[in-house]
């Protein structure tokens, strides 16, 4: 029954954008955001979309995700209130 | 119509009320949230939101990804292959705009020592 | 008072959404790809089965980007090369025996396991990024992704060994000269159509026989790959390398 794969990704997608957003350390929310593209991944998989699948986990887990931290490394780590 | 019918519908569109959900989490990041870096990362799932639209669009049935290997006839049933190939430019896009971005909020803490934007907007009315 | 206001927005906006999106035709429809036009002109059907014929390439999405839509691969290289002048221009290069990075003075200890799994991972990572590169008319892949692991493979590299090793494999004078190479390469193969008589972007032409033709247009689509490619990989370790240094003042 591979539909519930399917259903299981995208609850989890909404699910992490969820914690990522309401979360007060940047650097926990730059690497769930890390999480976030991979599992976006799959699902591209299961679209069967294997370029962007491909694109994704390079660009979303490789590049982003690392320029975030060293942002945040320069700047602050807590989010002001 | 009635309210079945509507429920039976988001079912067999999942991935767009997904896809919309997420870009009205998104959303919500860019404009309720004070740090620059937090409204960034929401708008970094907009984008990706948008993008499970467009492929979900695109998705068929029992559908092959559009590659030819051996063993495949004309009469085989293909995913559309032009949502991807757009796609692809927009990812590219994407992560051009998100390496600008971090490096102006960079220099941005540099000069004013703040990475909030209620800070920042009293800081330029001073 | 502004936290209902604006969850009150965004609920309506949620709701306009939800029911345009429920009013959308069923996904997954198998005629979703009979789209309409004179036979044998319309657009899905003819890219998926001319495509290898028309423009030399297994992967019909290398078709598509590199041949039917190449104007928009062209404004994508484009656009990814000005992001690095831009975050170029914010902020300077780095300057050797000036500039150094936090890891060195960092009074965390450097662990050896993840020195180890590097040292041992590496090559295969960049053999990857090879095999994705140049196998991208056949499978999935292409110039654009094995670019990127390129780069993914650099920053990995400059992160465990350091800032010094680092600007000593890729130095700033080797890495300033090949930044350009994307949109060059592009236009390069764009203007050769131009130069024999035909329109920008042409892959085959009329004076060959059609077996020359396709090895002729899949030689230059191999090219473009990999001018894409490594355009990529060079201009996202320039970007870590800009945003990374600080300067000893």
């Amino acid at each position: 029954m591979i539909w519930r794969l399917d259903t299981i990704l995208l609850l989890f997608l909404v699910a992490t954008s969820l914690i990522v957003v309401r979360s007060k350390d940047l650097l926990a929310a730059s690497l769930i955001f890390g999480a976030y593209s991979l599992i976006m991944c799959i699902v591209w998989q299961q679209l069967s979309a294997p370029d962007i699948a491909l694109t994704e986990a390079a660009v979303g887990a490789g590049v982003t995700t690392v320029l975030f931290i060293v942002t945040i490394s320069k700047t602050t780590r807590k989010e002001e209130e | 119509m009635s309210l079945s019918l509507f429920l039976s519908k988001m079912g067999t569109n999942f991935n767009y009320v997904v896809a919309i959900t997420l870009f009205t989490i998104g959303l919500y990041a860019v404009v309720a949230k004070n740090n620059l870096i937090k409204k960034f990362i929401g708008l970094n799932i907009m984008e990706t939101s948008c993008f499970l639209l467009y492929i979900s669009m695109g998705a068929v049935k029992g559908g092959r990804a559009p590659i030819w290997t051996e063993g495949m006839k004309k009469t085989t049933l293909f995913v559309n292959p032009i949502p991807q190939a757009l796609i692809l430019t927009g990812i590219v896009v994407a992560v051009s705009t998100t390496s600008l971005a971090l490096s102006l909020m960079i220099k941005i803490y540099e000069h004013c020592g703040t990475l909030d934007a209620e800070k920042l907007k009293r800081m330029e009315t001073e | 008072m502004k936290r209902a206001l604006v969850f009150f927005s965004l609920l309506l906006c949620f709701g306009i959404m939800l029911i345009a999106v429920v009013n959308m035709p069923p996904m997954g429809d198998p005629k979703s790809m009979m789209m309409t036009g004179p036979p044998g002109r319309a657009p899905i059907p003819r890219y998926l089965s001319e495509g290898r014929q028309e423009a030399g390439a297994e992967n019909i999405i290398t078709d598509i980007i590199l041949n039917y839509r190449g104007y928009d691969t062209n404004g994508e290289v484009t656009v990814i090369f000005t992001a690095l002048m831009a975050v170029l221009a914010v902020l300077n290069r780095e300057r050797k025996n000036v500039s150094y990075c936090d890891i060195e003075t960092s009074p965390v200890k450097r662990s050896v396991v993840v020195y180890t799994i590097v040292r041992i991972m590496l090559p295969f990572i960049l053999l990857f990024s090879l095999y994705v590169i140049l196998f991208g008319e056949v499978g999935p892949g292409g110039g654009f992704q094995g670019g990127t692991i390129i780069a993914a493979a650099a920053i990995i590299f400059i992160l465990i060994f350091g800032y010094s090793q680092g600007m000593e494999r890729f130095p700033t004078t080797w890495r300033m000269n090949f930044e350009g190479i994307a949109p060059l390469t592009f236009i390069a193969m764009g203007i050769i159509g131009l130069f024999l008589g035909r329109n920008y972007l042409t892959f085959m032409f009329p004076g060959f026989s059609h077996a020359s033709n396709l090895l002729l247009a899949r030689s230059m689509l191999m090219i473009i790959e990999i001018g894409i490619g490594a355009g990529g990989a060079f201009i996202f370790t320039s970007i870590f390398f800009a945003m990374q240094r600080e300067d000893k003042s």
